[in-house]
């Protein structure tokens, strides 16, 4: 855009602003400031005091209390805790994950429901159902099958004392977490995708087929590009569910260290008796994780579209 | 700049403050009518949702309810739940009374100024506790916060019928050889040893707690949760030594059972022994009278002849007085009807075993299995609460418990694990 556009449109939308009546201004002072108001109060502030009180020593409870800390509860994560890379580990291996496996998934089932296989309707409700559960109730119905004393040991026949452990074993209780929460993932990509596709102007396919492209090469050539919108939400919504992730977690583990994670090491040393603004440090450090990978890709994006 | 902080943080507690209440389930419309006056209603936070306690806390209303016909109502929540929204509650809206713990977890919420004191109450019926109560109900400022109402002692629980088919007598296992031996025997008849979990990251603290006061005496041991001693230190590894030891005898799954899943290995006969404290007896109770009956406890065995088994962990459960409550000199009467004998015969009325806190009960009239709690307390000279009772919370909960569970994960670590507590431990903002 040139300045020239801009100036003028600028002075219309001047003059229109003249016909608003004092009740219009009223009214859209009420409808934008009351939202306003309410953002600032319940996303700016607490996220800006999070930031300034990571930098301080508090337990949370007297305002008085609170002293200055300096960078010294950073340094103690990253330089005292194990836990924390261990934490950083566990969701590294969570987003590598849902970026390889669960989301391509999610998309090729999105597209051979799209393309109305046989039974596609069946399939689309199977899959799509566990999108309608949050993921507490997710690890709630995974915890009863996958306890020692849940389902899947009970049908073993197994007794407590020799159940699988599938929660308490490091060597495959990320894998068995990651196959619960994927067994959401997955349906709640493939509705994205599906919209997006169905979207998508059947012109362009067929067009692609008279032209002798292969399937693949439809896909990949002239699918994936069109449905470049839904990629980018795509992208940015299993950046932020493997980070953000902490519900399913907690059901099963509690605030205890049994698989950490960012989110619950954010809760446990913010929450309860255990209080301390180390809490609200790992908080800045999930937030910048979670913050600096989306900008980047959004701008990278946004740069491409200019041009 | 830290004015800058605190004017946004006020928002945020409030924020907090109503998460907590929402959190909670207070009973809103109670607290509005509670007024502050002698006779008005009080509310009562009781921290479980287990049959039995809530069987207990509720005949402990009724009674008070019975004798003055003032209204109490109970808010029951979730024990884990409680504990980690408590700060918050305190905070908020609390309940007028509600149910805690001794030691060090009640002194941090009396130093902040969030209970109310109730010296007062001790000076009414103070005689009917052991001075040792007295003193694990005094915050740092000398006061009284809190008033006992039951106590149960950690160590080795067995079933009678188990060990006397096998051919072992488990009150004579005394020493370290003996509970090796013993165990070594339950491993032969293809019975897990010793029952464990860890999962909930503490129920691993007790047998802490009792090998490092067996090795390095009751001292040491408080010397160390209270950062007077090093977690590097070599006596601190030989606990881990003696730990190691009783691994092959324990269950695989220790990380994937809470408390209550070792328990049900004793239960249902697939372990020997089991740590833990007694409090599973009412769990016992609950299953049938046959298996309450057939329940019992010894101390945990020597190890160092210096210090035999003088120490035990026994936690000591209570009740305190919410400085944020609506009703302090109503949830004052009530406290005090609660830690009394009266309260105490309202929670026997129930039939259900009560080891409580108070002098003025009557244990010749404990069942067998209360007299020996009673016993292995009374063997022991030194009584500790529980290490996430007598160190400071922001350790215990987040260093000590994930600390333990990666020790059971890779028990060759123990080195790098000591190092990395102790310097957490001195990464602690100063109290």
């Amino acid at each position: 855009m040139s300045v020239e556009t801009a100036a003028p449109s600028g002075k219309q939308v001047a003059r229109r602003r003249r016909f608003f009546s004092r009740q219009d201004k009223i009214t859209l002072g009420f409808f934008i400031g009351i939202p306003t108001f309410l953002h600032v109060a319940l996303v700016w502030f607490p996220a800006i005091a999070t930031i300034g009180l990571s930098f301080t020593y508090w337990t949370g409870i007297r305002l008085e209390d609170i002293t200055w800390a300096g960078l010294a509860n950073y340094e103690n994560i990253f330089f005292n805790t194990p836990i924390f890379w261990d934490a950083l580990r566990n969701n590294t291996i969570w987003i590598l994950w849902f970026f390889f496996i669960a989301t391509p998934l999610g998309v090729l089932l999105a597209y051979q429901i799209d393309r109305e296989i046989r039974g596609h309707k069946l399939y689309q409700s199977a899959y799509f159902l566990p999108v309608v559960l949050s993921l507490a109730v997710t690890g709630i119905i995974w915890n009863f099958l996958l306890r020692p004393d849940g389902f899947v040991n009970g049908l073993l026949g197994l007794p407590i004392s020799e159940a699988i452990s599938f929660f308490g074993d490091e060597r495959y209780n990320i894998w068995v977490i990651m196959i619960m929460a994927s067994w959401r993932h997955i349906g709640y990509i493939m509705l994205l995708y599906l919209a997006g596709l169905k979207a998508v102007d059947g012109a362009l396919r067929e067009a692609a087929t008279i032209d002798g492209a292969t399937e693949w090469q439809t896909f990949r050539k002239v699918v994936f590009p069109a449905m470049k919108p839904v990629n980018i939400i795509v992208i940015v919504i299993t950046i932020i569910e493997s980070l953000r992730a902490f519900d399913m977690v907690y059901i099963i583990y509690g605030s205890s260290g049994g698989m950490p994670i960012l989110g619950v090491l954010v809760f446990n040393n913010i929450a309860g008796e255990g209080a301390s603004m180390k809490g609200a440090a790992y908080a800045v450090i999930l937030f910048l994780l979670s913050i600096v990978p989306i900008i980047t890709y959004l701008q990278q994006q946004f740069k491409d579209d200019v041009r | 700049m830290l004015n800058k902080i605190s004017g946004h943080e006020v928002d945020r507690r409030l924020l907090l403050k109503g998460a907590a209440a929402g959190g909670l389930g207070i009973a809103g419309a109670t607290m509005l009518a509670g007024c502050a006056s002698d006779s008005g209603p009080v509310t009562f936070g009781v921290r479980t949702v287990d049959e039995s306690p809530m069987a207990q806390a509720q005949a402990i209303v009724d009674a008070y309810t019975a004798k003055t016909g003032i209204e109490v109502t109970p808010n029951f929540t979730e024990s884990n739940a409680f504990q980690n929204n408590l700060s918050q509650y305190l905070q908020g809206t609390p309940d007028d009374a509600f149910q805690w713990m001794a030691g060090y977890r009640m002194q941090f919420f009396a130093d902040q100024g969030l209970l109310v004191d109730i010296s007062d109450v001790w000076d009414e019926i103070g005689d009917q506790f052991s001075d040792s109560y007295k003193i694990a109900s005094t915050g740092s400022d000398g006061n009284q916060y809190f008033l006992p109402q039951s106590w149960y002692p950690w160590g080795l629980h067995f079933r009678k019928s188990m060990m006397a088919e096998i051919g072992l007598n488990p009150e004579d296992i005394y020493n370290w050889d003996d509970m090796m031996a013993a165990l070594e025997e339950l491993k032969g008849q293809g019975l897990i040893g010793l029952a464990s979990a860890d999962k909930g990251g503490w129920e691993a603290m007790g047998t802490f707690d009792i090998l490092n006061a067996r090795i390095n005496g009751y001292q040491f041991h408080v010397d160390l949760l209270a950062g007077r001693e090093k977690w590097t230190d070599d006596k601190v590894k030989e606990v881990f030594r003696h730990w190691e030891m009783l691994l092959p005898y324990m269950n695989t799954n220790v990380l994937d059972l809470e408390w209550d899943g070792a328990m049900q290995l004793l239960l249902q006969r697939q372990a020997g022994l089991f740590m833990n404290g007694s409090w599973f007896g009412a769990n016992f109770l609950e299953q049938s009278q046959e298996d309450y009956d057939d329940l019992w406890i010894v101390p945990f065995p020597e190890i160092n002849p210096d210090h035999g088994r003088d120490t035990i962990d026994a936690p000591l459960d209570g009740i305190a007085v919410a400085a944020n409550g609506s009703n302090d000199a109503g949830a004052k009467e009530f406290v005090k009807f609660a830690a009394s004998i009266e309260g105490v015969e309202a929670q026997l009325s129930t039939g259900i075993p009560l080891t409580s806190a108070n002098n003025l009960q009557d244990t010749s009239a404990y069942d067998p299995f209360q007299k020996q709690q009673l016993a292995v307390m009374g063997e022991a000279k030194y009584i500790t609460q529980f290490l996430d009772r007598d160190t400071r919370p922001d350790f215990a909960g987040p260093v000590v418990g994930p600390a333990f569970q990666d020790w059971f994960r890779d028990p060759s670590n123990v080195d790098s694990i000591l190092e990395s507590m102790q310097s957490q431990w001195d990464a602690l903002p100063p109290l």
